[in-house]
């Protein structure tokens, strides 16, 4: 098609679209609350983004809402919500369905539980470490006279023999 | 043109080898002519790759299609300034243009240093040409920009080949945001380099005392700062271009290069300790090392497609040269330190735990940890493919969950770590100093109580941002009065005159505000509402307390894109405010599609509105309106963490020095009785050593 063809095929579309309508506008697309909040926990599997399906933009596409995938997604969810299924039984039909991938974050058992915990012990550990060393040095700092102490304003004869030296090297 | 551009790139090569062998040899030999001429050398490749980019450009600008680089990501419709930004739209462009950054900081560096630090420079000198070697590699061996597209002849005998147009640039770059994010971007990360090769250069040469922090503190800041450009240019356009009503989401390059970021603010943090104290020099030293290698990780993470982004570049074997620089990297730093740890031995040590210090060492623990969350969860999906064998999703809700009590934690250090006293703070100082700030705090998170907020995380953000913003207030306050007082001028002027004796400690402030402007940004996308809706002309939606007519669709077109626009007026009441014209636009050279969000921007609100297209089950227009609260925070945040970094670089003015007497409390209580050092004191508290 070319270009021109293109901008009449458009042009013809949009008066289409321009025709004069009832003033209450349509709210779409018509899923639930509750498919709308769980479709936030599993990830559009269309392959061509990497959004949830509950909130799928879909960059770079010809519609920039749900795509046909996260659509067929949410009304999945629906239909199962429509027939009483919990959130956990919704989950685990969509990992059944797609695999781990789905979730859109990972699950709190098995391997998986290791992404939740480590960012949890990891900074423990850490402040376990801090904490034993800030120990340490009151203890050494206690034990040592405070005339040999490093006093703010008052630098030591080592410090004074150092930037001596620095200064005659520079 | 193409064979001049080339060599130009194989000779930048070949001097970078020559700049960090002929520097070795000079070092180990001990010939100052021979570590000349390696740092002249070192120089020179920066003429040398300033060519090779423009000879690049040379062909994008005169649409030259016999080079591959150019018909991936030109085309002859593509507006002269996308034409200049294409040179870093693709791997083989942007590591060309790594390339010439690097080089550019390595002239800045070598050429303002040749007279300075004979000591140290060498080694300086061979430590960035190492970092040159490998990307010029790449450049000239791995991802080549110059590659020209061939086919064979009636003979059979390949020809070079030239296409009629390019397939374009992708319209995700065709936005003015794209102009400058990638170079702010890549100065942060390159920039990184400097403070990485003096850290290494101090350790391998033994140079005595904290002057390599003093020579690379203005450079770290500089990295730094063009990094938070860079980060906060990426969200906006983000925010702008892909129509989804954020402009943050855990996407792995997002967290790559954030990852450089938090460990630079930590190392910004900590090396006050060894410039103050003497202290933390191992902690400085790794940190600065573990910054250069996390741009090198985000970099690996960008390009070898190891994980799942709609920021990354095309997959390709191209990590495998990254992991393998990375490890080099990790073994030399390893090595360097092991040789000399004693060189790293701590001056002084902690006092007591309510202190200065401590305040230093919990700001980089809490940073540290942020980073490891990010760090973790971007990788997870990987890990958890090689130990399982399936590879999980980690999005955007594990982050938030992970990240945002740590980042509570950070801000609340934020108005602490500033008002201890260096070594020891008293209980007095202690009332004294935060008494009003958290009495301001509670009282803010009362009244959002009472007003309905009720959401746990956005309360205690707005708890600690009052708190924050009034300890750096009262900082200015206390201080200004001082001087106001002594010089007898007005307040206002006392703020000025305090800032300009210490502008490392008030630029710091400043970009203390800057972040609590950022965070209060942030915190405002827990109140987002948004409405989606089918809209035909004559109809309206209402989001929040707006109304949006819908006036018109029309098409608009020009040779390097066609574009659908509707026409939307905004109301609050009864009152027009504005006319919104969001787009689609459809690029023919490369097939695809773009919106472009039209936003009517407020101090506390955003209404950001998108053309979604036409549904596609029933063929009406759709529109897509967000309400996102306080956005404008975030960005006018970077814009004064921008302005507090340049008040951070300057020089002081002067310090002004007086007798006993015009000394605050605080600063008292923290000098032991009868040093010498209480006979004097500054006016600006700790213009000398209260930083």
């Amino acid at each position: 098609m070319t270009r021109h063809a293109t901008i009449l095929t458009s042009a013809a579309a949009l008066v289409l679209l321009c025709v004069a309508a009832p003033s209450r506008a349509q709210q779409t697309p018509a899923h639930s609350a509750r498919a709308k909040e769980l479709g936030k926990r599993v990830k559009c599997m269309c392959g061509g983004c990497n959004d949830a399906a509950g909130s799928c933009y879909h960059s770079g596409g010809t519609f920039s809402g749900p795509c046909p995938k996260a659509l067929e997604m949410l009304t999945n969810i629906d239909a199962q919500v429509a027939s009483g299924a919990s959130d956990d039984a919704i989950l685990k039909s969509a990992v059944q369905e797609y695999g781990p991938t789905v979730l859109i974050e990972p699950s709190k058992s098995g391997f998986n539980l290791a992404a939740w915990i480590m960012p949890v012990l990891v900074p423990l550990i850490a402040l376990f470490a801090v904490w034993e060393t800030v120990r340490k040095w009151r203890h050494r700092g206690e034990q040592t006279p405070a005339a040999e102490r490093g006093t703010v304003g008052a630098p030591s004869r080592e410090l004074l023999d150092r930037v001596q030296r620095e200064i005659g090297k520079d | 043109m193409d064979i001049a551009g080339s060599f130009a790139l194989l000779l930048a090569f070949s001097v970078a080898v020559y700049a960090f062998l002929a520097g070795i040899t000079g070092i180990i030999t001990r010939r100052t002519l021979l570590t000349k001429s390696a740092q002249n050398a070192g120089m020179a490749v920066f003429l040398l790759v300033t060519f090779t980019v423009g000879a690049l450009e040379y062909f994008f600008f005169t649409d030259n299609f016999s080079l591959a680089y150019v018909a991936e990501h030109s085309n002859r419709a593509l507006p002269g300034v996308y034409k200049f930004t294409a040179l870093w739209a693709g791997q083989e462009g942007s590591l060309l243009w790594w390339s010439w950054l690097l080089s550019a900081y390595a002239f800045l560096v070598l050429f303002l240093n040749r007279k300075k630090h004979p000591e140290l420079m060498p080694y300086v000198g061979v430590v960035i040409a190492g970092v040159q070697i490998f990307f010029l590699t790449l450049n000239n061996f791995v991802a080549n920009a110059f590659r020209v597209l061939g086919a064979p002849d009636a003979n059979g005998v390949m020809r070079v080949a030239q296409l009629a147009d390019g397939h374009g640039l992708t319209p995700l770059l065709q936005y003015p945001e794209m102009v400058i994010h990638p170079p702010m971007l890549y100065l942060g990360y390159t920039g990184f380099t400097i403070p990485f090769a003096f850290a290494l250069a101090a350790l391998l040469g033994r140079y005595p005392g904290e002057k390599w922090i003093h020579i690379t503190r203005r450079w770290t800041m500089v990295a730094w700062c063009f990094q938070t450009v860079g980060i906060l240019l990426g969200a906006h356009w983000a925010y702008a271009m892909l129509g989804w009503g954020g402009y943050w989401e855990w996407d792995p390059v997002e967290n790559a290069s954030l990852l450089p970021w938090i460990t630079g603010t930590a190392f910004l943090h900590s090396v006050m300790m060894q410039e103050k104290r003497g202290m933390m020099k191992i902690w400085n030293v790794w940190l600065v090392f573990t910054t250069f290698m996390l741009c090198i990780l985000g970099t690996l993470l960008t390009r070898s497609g190891a994980v799942n982004s709609v920021h990354a570049f095309a997959q390709s074997s191209i990590g495998t040269w990254f992991i393998a620089f990375l490890a080099i990297v990790l073994v030399v730093c390893v090595l360097a330190y092991w040789k000399n740890r004693d060189y790293l031995h701590s001056d002084n040590e902690l006092d007591s735990l309510v202190s200065r210090e401590s305040s230093f060492l919990f700001n980089n623990l809490i940073l540290l940890a942020a980073c490891f969350a990010v760090l973790w969860g971007t990788l997870f999906p990987v890990l958890s493919e090689w130990v399982v064998g399936s590879k999980i999703s980690v999005g955007a809700p594990f982050f938030d969950k992970v990240n945002v009590p740590i980042a509570m934690f950070l801000l609340f250090l934020t108005g602490v770590g500033p008002l201890l006293a260096w070594r020891k703070t008293s209980t007095d100082a202690l009332k004294r100093n935060f008494m009003w700030p958290s009495i301001g705090g509670l009282l803010a998170g009362v009244v959002a109580f009472a007003f309905g907020d009720r959401q746990f995380y956005p309360l205690i953000c707005l708890i600690l941002s009052v708190f924050v913003t009034l300890t750096i207030f009262s900082e200015f306050y206390r201080g200004a009065r001082v001087i106001a007082a002594r010089e007898n001028v007005n307040l206002l002027t006392a703020v000025g005159e305090l800032t300009m004796r210490n502008t490392r400690r008030y630029g710091g402030y400043v970009i203390h505000f800057g972040m609590v402007m950022i965070f209060i940004g942030i915190a405002g996308s827990a109140f987002n509402k948004d409405v989606q809706q089918e809209m035909r002309v004559g109809q309206s939606m209402s989001i929040g307390q707006y109304m949006i007519l819908c006036q018109n669709f029309d098409s608009l077109a020009n040779d390097n894109f066609q574009s659908q626009r509707a026409t939307l007026e905004v109301f609050k009441g009864r009152k027009s405010l504005m006319m919104l014209y969001p787009e689609r636009r459809f690029f023919p050279a490369s097939g695809e599609t773009e919106t472009m969000v039209a936003i009517r921007t407020e101090p506390l609100r955003d209404l950001y509105v998108v053309y979604a297209g036409q549904d596609p089950q029933d063929g009406n227009p759709v529109i897509h309106a967000f309400l996102n609260p306080l956005v404008k925070w975030i960005w006018f945040g970077g814009i004064v963490v921008v302005l507090g970094t340049g008040l951070a670089m300057l020089p002081n003015r002067r310090t002004a020095i007086v007798l006993a007497g015009a000394h605050e409390k605080s600063w008292d209580d923290a000098v032991p009785a009868g040093t010498p050092a209480r006979e004097i004191s500054a006016v600006t508290r700790g213009a000398n050593a209260n930083d």
